[in-house]
């Protein structure tokens, strides 16, 4: 029986660079001991996508900073270090920053209309009949409603962020974040309670 | 804070998780934004690609010394530098046009294709020891699949004439293709739940249409249930039954197959094991990852049918690669378990084939051709199957 043993393919990639030339994403990964991009963009292109769409409730829109949210990650993933941030917190950070950038473009107000007057979106979603997705798209309208700080930090958390990560990212403790969140659950549930009335 | 503020804001955080777990994009942008992505990448990882996949080849080849992969990668270096210009070389050697069992394939510029990925069996577990571990045996097709380490040796004989064979391709579609598929049988849509491209109801039956898988790996299918109230009469056999059915909603395969007639309890599994056909080597049974034939299904309970599934038929290019010798693709099979425990058993390889099975490189999913070794072994009284698959294109 032949037996072969052999260096495994991401040694010989360091190898190969070890004599110059630019690290790759894939060579940094190796060396940092972090997931490859691809298991990063596999595990949360749904969640920062649905993060996203709690922000501009529009799918169009939604795909849009989703797609730069993964295109500026892609391109930032050789500096990214997993001993300073988890990957969700790093991707996080970018979603929020790309979102906030969205709406500095093209005018919170005008977006806000847009957005209102987009909901329900059946015409556009066939698939959306459902009556409980609806509920769900008209709960995530009214995230999109509530202040900046209080939309974050419900989108945030249900996200699957921890009180910690969402401090870190709204750059206040996680005493506070636990705070500005259920202040915020509250202020939604007030305004869907309203809307009911 | 009353305990109904409590409750209603328990109920609020809970539909807020489900709304955020619900909230997903369309089924096509995650391969869409992939492709965007590999496309604006940088010349320099484009290269480093080549060479992963270089030394993916290499370590698949037995026996090679360490010198020798030294030079060849010196080699690999100019390569890479000149395919990241635009200049191919190896792997496709030339593109054709095929017509195999009546499916029209879509012709391709030569080397097209260009780099494949490489198909394979379901891993071997990490932690697996080395005492008999079985596949589920839904996976495997009534067989005690051995998936564990083992010490082989072949023992067989495999002779294949032919120096290329036909690599097919296919993008994943999309719910405007499988809203396509539908009209063609014959139905409308009906909503597109979670998981699919679509539902579709048509006269007498509803249409499902979902998109590849990729644990484990499989290719976009449908799957077609009658209303159970409005059957035919059953037919002469179930053979008869199922390709009536299959008939009378215009699902019958486009692709070559060999028919196969299973008992499952009280169903009766009717299948029609796809073919590819390989010039100068005849027609190459496709495999699933378990090393398992499969292809379209009709099941039947009573003589009637109850659902047939089926790859869902897509638009396949196609492009001649160069494959393995026989040996180079034997000794690949025997180092595919090099680092076997003493404790694992020695397995004897007594058969192999040219098979297809399918990989997948995110946007495009290809039928690719590989060997298939099997061999038997008895253990504690029971009788495992061993299969290896060993990719037949060559180095790229």
């Amino acid at each position: 029986m032949l037996v072969v043993s052999w260096a495994p393919a991401a040694d010989a990639a360091n190898l190969l660079w070890t004599s110059g030339g630019s690290p790759s994403a894939y060579h940094s990964a190796v060396l940092a001991d972090r997931p490859p991009f691809e298991d990063l963009y596999r595990d949360f292109l749904g969640r920062i996508y649905a993060y996203v769409r709690a922000q501009v409730s529009s799918s169009a829109d939604a795909e849009d900073i989703t797609a730069q949210v993964f295109m500026n990650a892609y391109q930032a993933y050789g500096r990214f270090e997993v001993r300073n941030t988890t990957p969700a917190a790093w991707l996080f950070r970018i979603a929020r920053n790309a979102t906030l950038d969205h709406f500095r473009a093209t005018g919170r107000r005008e977006k806000l209309r847009r957005t209102i007057e987009h909901q329900p979106t059946s015409a556009e979603d066939p698939s959306g009949m459902a009556e409980e997705r609806i509920q769900y798209r008209a709960l995530l309208a009214h995230v999109a409603r509530l202040p900046e700080r209080q939309r974050d930090a419900i989108s945030l958390r249900h996200s699957g962020l921890s009180f910690e990560e969402v401090g870190v990212l709204m750059s206040c403790t996680e005493d506070a974040a636990k705070m500005l969140y259920h202040r915020a659950l509250k202020a939604l549930r007030q305004s869907v309670q309203d809307e009911r009335a | 804070m009353s305990d109904n503020d409590d409750l209603e804001l328990q109920a609020l955080q809970r539909q807020l998780d489900d709304a955020f777990e619900t909230t997903r994009p369309r089924s096509a942008f995650e391969d869409e934004l992939w492709s965007k992505m590999q496309a604006r990448r940088p010349l320099w990882t484009r290269i480093v690609d080549v060479f992963t996949g270089l030394f993916e080849a290499i370590r698949a080849a037995p026996a090679v010394p360490a010198a020798a992969a030294a030079v060849v990668l010196i080699l690999a270096i100019g390569i890479g530098v000149f395919s990241a210009g635009g200049v191919h070389f190896g792997g496709g050697a030339s593109t054709t046009s095929s017509q195999a069992g009546g499916a029209q394939y879509n012709a391709s510029a030569p080397g097209a294709f260009g780099r494949l990925p490489a198909p394979a069996l379901q891993p071997v577990p990490i932690e697996d020891t080395g005492g008999p571990k079985a596949a589920a045996p839904a996976q495997q097709s009534g067989t005690n699949l051995y998936l564990g380490p083992a010490r082989l040796v072949w023992a067989g004989q495999l002779s294949v004439a032919t120096t290329s064979a036909p690599v097919f391709r296919y993008e994943e579609p999309t719910a405007l293709d499988a809203d396509r598929f539908a009209t063609a049988l014959g139905a409308s849509p009906a909503g597109r739940t979670p998981g699919t491209l679509g539902v579709y109801t048509g006269d007498g039956f509803v249409l499902a249409v979902s998109g590849s898988k990729r644990q484990p790996l499989a290719e976009p299918t449908f799957s077609l249930t009658p209303d159970r109230s409005r059957l035919p009469a059953p037919g002469p056999t179930e053979a008869d039954t199922a390709a009536a059915f299959l008939t009378a909603h215009s699902a019958v395969p486009a692709w070559p197959s060999v028919d196969a007639v299973e008992q499952i309890g009280d169903v009766t599994q009717v299948r029609y094991l796809r073919q590819f056909a390989v010039p100068g080597y005849g027609f190459a049974y496709l495999v699933n990852q378990w090393g398992v034939r499969y292809g379209l299904a009709v099941d039947l309970r009573g003589g009637q049918p109850l659902q047939a599934t089926g790859p869902l038929p897509v638009n396949l290019a196609t492009a001649n690669y160069s494959i393995i010798s026989a040996d180079q693709a034997v000794r690949s099979a025997l180092a595919s378990s090099p680092s076997a425990p003493s404790a694992a058993p020695t397995i004897r390889l007594t058969s192999a084939e040219l098979v297809y099975a399918l990989a997948s490189a995110g946007d495009h999913s290809f039928y690719e051709p590989a060997f298939l070794f099997s061999g038997t072994f008895t253990q504690n009284g029971s009788t495992f199957t061993k299969r290896v698959l060993v990719p037949a294109v060559g180095p790229q």
